[in-house]
């Protein structure tokens, strides 16, 4: 433990109270209280924005696939395009649960962690990288939607078997 | 089921997608808020803090040039911060152990893993309301509580309990006046989480990510 953690580890808590809360601000009940039927129009918003996402997500692979191609050229900064495709593929992983696509959410966990945890990457990766970058479309053109059903599961299996042999 | 009323509360939507910030502020709105505004990366939103009363932050992590940590760690401890104790939501697509835990002791009041959904946006700005909580400064860290909960279970040291902790009100505030009034809340048993605490490989479903706060 370096002396700064130390000295930060034996320092005394001051407490301090906000000067405001939210309660302040906030009534319970009453008309425009949120209800059932505010949140059912809340998720009502993302079904709506859902059928906008399949053309988002398609120039989202546009610029998935420039990078990708940049990395695997090698005649850039490969950490310039690493952080390209995994700012891509984290948000796109935030994207396709939200709107109804949790496999794509998943697989690009997978491909993100890659991605995350990588310095330079070799023919083998690339060839990874595009067998998950080849299943994020399955999901989409496939429109697997929810957990894909058999096709999904069988699709996800196949990658985790992927990653577990390395 | 009826809730709370969330039309005079100001939110500040910060990410760099503008599909994100359509969803959210689209959501918000469905819930029944008028006043959101749209930040595209912490610098902006720093900036727009300055004359935006913002009561509720909803923030992405993975953001350049300023990304979404470094906007927290900016508000709660800058020196020209305008305001340092505003609740924060980190809505992110990290759900590893490491990412919450670092967002935590960065001062995040709650942790919302991507995918998002209308009901879990909603009980994490419900959480704040119904759980306000005590500021701490302590070491190099300044943020809401990070105890959530006594633990009756716990036998350990309490450093909070040995020497000068105090409980401070800002000057003049109403808190002053309502802790005069008031019993200072009893410090939880429970040490404070580390701050180097060990990553794990993998994500963390909402609910894990819950029960790790809640620790």
């Amino acid at each position: 433990m370096s002396d700064q953690t130390k000295g930060a580890a034996n320092a005394k808590a001051e407490f301090i109270t906000p000067p405001k809360t939210l309660q302040n601000k906030v009534d319970k009940g009453g008309p425009g209280a949120v209800d059932l039927g505010a949140l059912a129009k809340a998720e009502a918003v993302i079904d709506n924005l859902a059928g906008d996402y399949l053309d988002w997500v398609s120039e989202d692979f546009i610029r998935l696939e420039v990078a990708f191609v940049a990395l695997k050229s090698g005649a850039e900064d490969d950490k310039k395009n690493i952080d390209a495709m995994f700012s891509i593929v984290h948000d796109m992983k935030g994207q396709g649960g939200s709107f109804g696509f949790p496999l794509m959410t998943q697989i690009c966990d997978l491909l993100s962690g890659i991605l995350e945890n990588g310095v330079t990457f070799g023919p083998r990766d690339h060839r990874a990288m595009r067998v998950y970058i080849d299943a994020m479309r399955v999901v989409i053109t496939h429109k697997l939607k929810g957990d894909g059903g058999k096709e999904g599961s069988q699709l996800l299996m196949g990658l985790q078997l992927m990653r577990q042999k390395g | 089921m009826s809730d709370y009323n969330l039309s005079r509360l100001n939110f500040l939507i910060v990410d760099d997608n503008k599909h994100m910030l359509a969803l959210v502020k689209g959501i918000l709105h469905a819930l029944g808020v008028k006043n959101v505004l749209e930040a595209v990366d912490g610098a902006d939103a720093f900036k727009e803090l300055r004359h935006f009363p913002a009561d509720v932050i909803i923030s992405d992590w993975n953001m350049s040039p300023l990304d979404g940590m470094d906007f927290v760690r900016m508000v709660r401890t800058g020196s020209d911060s305008p305001n340092p104790f505003v609740p924060i939501i980190m809505l992110t697509g990290y759900t590893e152990m490491n990412r919450v835990t670092e967002a935590r002791d960065s001062g995040v009041h709650e942790f919302l893993a991507k995918p998002i959904s209308a009901k879990k946006l909603y009980g994490r700005i419900k959480s704040i309301i119904e759980h306000p909580r005590s500021f701490v400064r302590v070491g190099l860290y300044f943020g809401p509580d990070r105890r959530r909960k006594a633990n009756p279970n716990y036998n350990g040291s309490e450093r909070r309990k040995e020497g000068s902790d105090k409980m401070v009100a800002l000057p003049g505030s109403e808190a002053a006046k309502a802790a005069e009034a008031a019993p200072a809340p009893a410090p939880a048993a429970e040490p404070a989480a580390a701050a180097d605490d060990g990553g794990e490989e993998g994500g963390m479903s909402q609910d894990d990510i819950n029960a790790l706060l809640d620790m």
